[in-house]
């Protein structure tokens, strides 16, 4: 009689939670699974709004296009360089940062407070900013500069081809580090004290702490921030359309500004979605090998 | 299996018209059927001079009794929203259209031509030849020109007096000569202001610089042409290059600084000579948005060795869609507000003297130059014969294709790697021209 209850309790709170749970189903399918699908489909396409009375099925030609296409695999060369140098400038900084707040100190509450400020800014108006601050005629960079004597003329900033990719970079840094300072900083704080204590004992010193008990038990929020920034870096538009369009001479024409002049710019909805879908099968691929590696040490 | 999958014209209609909707939003369209249902003429702008042209349209109302919907979109994205609009089948009766997109628009079937209305076609007589070009594509003409305008040459004469100069540069080995006595004089470091950033505005600057080269990008029969020695784009691209690289006349920055930009550093008092759209004279010499407020001055274009003063000319016009043509009355109704717009309204060209009383946006129309009310209007802050004299050399852009928006990718990168000494001059027309080549052929 009791199991029999049981079983009819355990049924009908599935049938319940399928019930509540359908709305969110069905509203996750029409924003979610079926963009993901339909784009997919799109790309086996040769669609070109411009083009409309011709819309052949090329089966996977677009992605042989992309593949075929130089710029493509110089794109991928930028996009990682970007990345790299992003994400490991942002692993140092937050680290660094939260590490000094995770101390006490007076102002402690407002340097937090000032630290979001970044966060708190949408990436046009970041993007904005720093196209101010860069800019070769009347920007706050060669202006700084040029007052403490570092310059005694105004550089090429955006303009110079080795120096652009670095400098969105640095947009983009600053922009993330509150985020990651912030993940890394709840991790530190899960760290038990007694953990330190022990250490203490033992007789190792600040450093050794730092490295043989800070660094192994951050491991959770690094996977957590690796993770997250490198999707974020990947997939980054906003800063390469505000301060470069890709320029000058593609030197910033990375992954996510290609899929961008395909698909807007030259309309070609076919090639933008293959390499929409190639973006996040890279980032996908780059996400499980994080997980796999560090994953494993957890 | 569903039809909709494997029927060709059902999976196409359903494919373009998914993208569309994706695109311009079901707001946007469940606005515009409204709009249809009203019966109303669907008028589609870009965001410029919003309350004069809402002004205009409510007198049209008001004299026709035809009901208008009027909507604008920004700039940056119009083509994006007009050609999600076409795709998805929106109501479109009468668009601004710009001469970049019109051979792209008109091979989508989305324009009609406007031969068969002689009430538009009568103006083209008052109206300047490269604007009349500029409207038409396989043999036929797509609507009315209510703005134009063309790349100019300006000065600070200030500048040049205190050079030493009592004239501009006539020719660009002048610009040179003049722009290096003022850098060694400590009056400008980079004399000259050229806006190269990859942005829409490239091709009109390039284009000047070709055609006062006396170059083609492309000729008249549609081949690409600019990577021929000798009436090619290598004597204005290797001027360009030498005037960054060996005068250093012109900032390294140029690949950077965008048109407007450009504007603020001329403005600013940054330069002596620069390349700038005619219309922003009227900014550049008011004491509210310019430090060298009343000191610039318009020049004709330097002509190159083998060239001559000639510049490029652009143009906007009312175009009318092809849905609106297929009905007669509609049809009929789009041409009248073509024709107020573009043309006469109550005897006069009403629009086109308000915009430029309004903004100083420039015309196509010949006579306009005479009218004693636009005379006097500019001549508060430039000269009105010298801006008609350098219209008379404007020419149509030459690049103009279906395909130029995915040339022009290429070829601004192009210009933009030798100037940055990443290519050499050869080599970055040849890859342009191999791209224009490439697209042609796909069609």
């Amino acid at each position: 009689m009791g199991g029999a209850w049981r079983q009819h309790v355990s049924d009908y709170d599935q049938k319940s939670a399928m019930l509540f749970l359908a709305p969110m189903l069905a509203v996750l399918s029409v924003v979610a699974v079926f963009p993901v699908v339909y784009s997919f489909w799109i790309s086996l396409f040769d669609l070109r709004l411009t083009r409309p009375r011709s819309v052949p099925f090329v089966w996977f030609d677009n992605y042989a296009h992309v593949f075929a296409d130089p710029l493509f695999w110089t794109s991928v060369a930028r996009t990682a360089t970007f990345t790299v140098m992003a994400v490991s400038a942002i692993m140092v900084i937050a680290t660094l940062m939260a590490l000094l707040l995770n101390e006490e100190f007076r102002g402690r509450r407002i340097l937090s407070a000032v630290l979001l400020v970044p966060w708190a800014i949408p990436y046009v108006a970041d993007g904005l900013m720093w196209k101010w601050i860069y800019d070769s005629g009347y920007g706050a960079l060669n202006g700084l500069l040029y007052q403490l004597d570092f310059i005694d003329k105004y550089m090429v900033w955006l303009g110079d081809t080795r120096k652009t990719l670095p400098l969105i970079a640095n947009a983009f840094v600053w922009k993330e580090v509150p985020l990651a300072t912030i993940l890394l900083l709840v991790t530190m704080k899960s760290i038990p004290a007694d953990l330190y204590g022990a250490a203490k004992v033992d007789g190792a010193n600040v450093w050794q702490r730092f490295l043989h008990v800070t660094l192994p038990a951050l491991r959770p929020g690094f996977m957590l921030v690796m993770i997250y920034e490198t999707m974020m870096a990947i997939r980054h538009f906003d800063l390469f359309f505000i301060l470069t369009e890709g320029g000058p001479a593609n030197a910033s024409h990375v992954l996510a500004w290609d899929v961008y002049v395909e698909t807007f710019r030259k309309l070609s909805f076919g090639t933008g979605a293959a390499l929409a879908y190639l973006i996040a099968l890279i980032t996908f691929l780059l996400a499980f090998s994080i997980i796999r590696t560090m994953g494993k040490k957890l | 299996m569903s039809r909709i999958w494997t029927h060709p014209s059902s999976r196409r209609g359903f494919l373009r018209t998914s993208a569309a909707m994706g695109l311009a939003g079901t707001g946007l369209l469940g606005l515009a059927n409204r709009a249809q249902a009203a019966d109303a003429l669907n008028y589609y702008t870009w965001s410029a001079a919003v309350d004069t042209v809402k002004a205009h349209v409510a007198a049209f109302e008001k004299k026709y009794g035809i009901p208008v919907n009027y909507n604008n979109a920004p700039w940056a994205q119009f083509r994006d929203t007009m050609v999600t609009k076409f795709v998805g089948g929106a109501p479109v009766d009468v668009a601004w259209v710009s001469d970049s997109w019109l051979p792209e628009w008109a091979d989508a079937g989305w324009l009609a031509p406007v031969d068969g209305y002689p009430e538009i076609t009568k103006y083209n007589a008052d109206v300047d030849d490269f604007c009349n070009q500029s409207m038409k594509y396989k043999g036929h003409q797509y609507g009315l020109t209510y703005y134009s305008d063309y790349m100019a040459f300006f000065y600070d004469e200030e500048k040049l007096k205190k050079a030493g100069f009592t004239k501009p540069p006539e020719t660009w080995e002048e610009v040179v000569a003049q722009s290096t006595k003022m850098k060694q004089a400590g009056i400008s470091e980079y004399p000259l202001m050229l806006s190269m950033a990859r942005e829409t505005w490239l091709i009109e600057f390039l284009s000047a610089l070709v055609f006062s080269h006396g170059g083609r990008l492309v000729d008249d029969a549609g081949n690409a042409v600019m990577a021929d020695p000798a009436h090619g784009a290598q004597a204005a691209m290797q001027w360009v290059v030498d005037a960054v690289n060996k005068h250093k006349i012109v900032s390294p920055a140029c690949v950077e600084t965008g048109e407007l930009n450009g504007l603020k550093a001329f403005s600013s008092g940054n330069h002596a000579f620069a390349l700038i759209g005619r219309y922003r004279i009227r900014s550049l010499n008011d004491p509210a948005q310019s430090q060298i407020a009343g000191r610039v001055r318009q020049a004709l274009m330097p002509a190159g060795p083998k060239g001559s003063h000639a510049t490029v000319g652009w143009m906007r016009f009312h175009g009318m869609t092809a849905q609106a043509a297929k009905d007669k009355t509609r049809g009929a109704n789009a041409a009248k507000l073509i024709e107020w717009f573009g043309g006469k309204a109550d005897g006069k060209y009403q629009f086109q003297k308000m915009l430029f009383l309004d903004i100083g946006s420039g015309f196509g129309v010949k006579s306009l130059f005479q009218d004693p009310e636009v005379r006097a209007a500019y001549q508060k802050y430039s000269d009105i014969d010298m801006a008609e004299k350098q219209q008379k050399f404007a020419r149509k852009k030459d690049v103009v294709a279906p395909w130029f928006g995915e040339w022009d990718e290429v070829n601004g990168t192009a210009w933009q790697s030798a100037i940055l000494g990443k290519s050499t001059v050869a080599e970055a027309l040849k890859s342009s021209a191999q791209s224009w080549t490439k697209l042609r052929k796909q069609g």
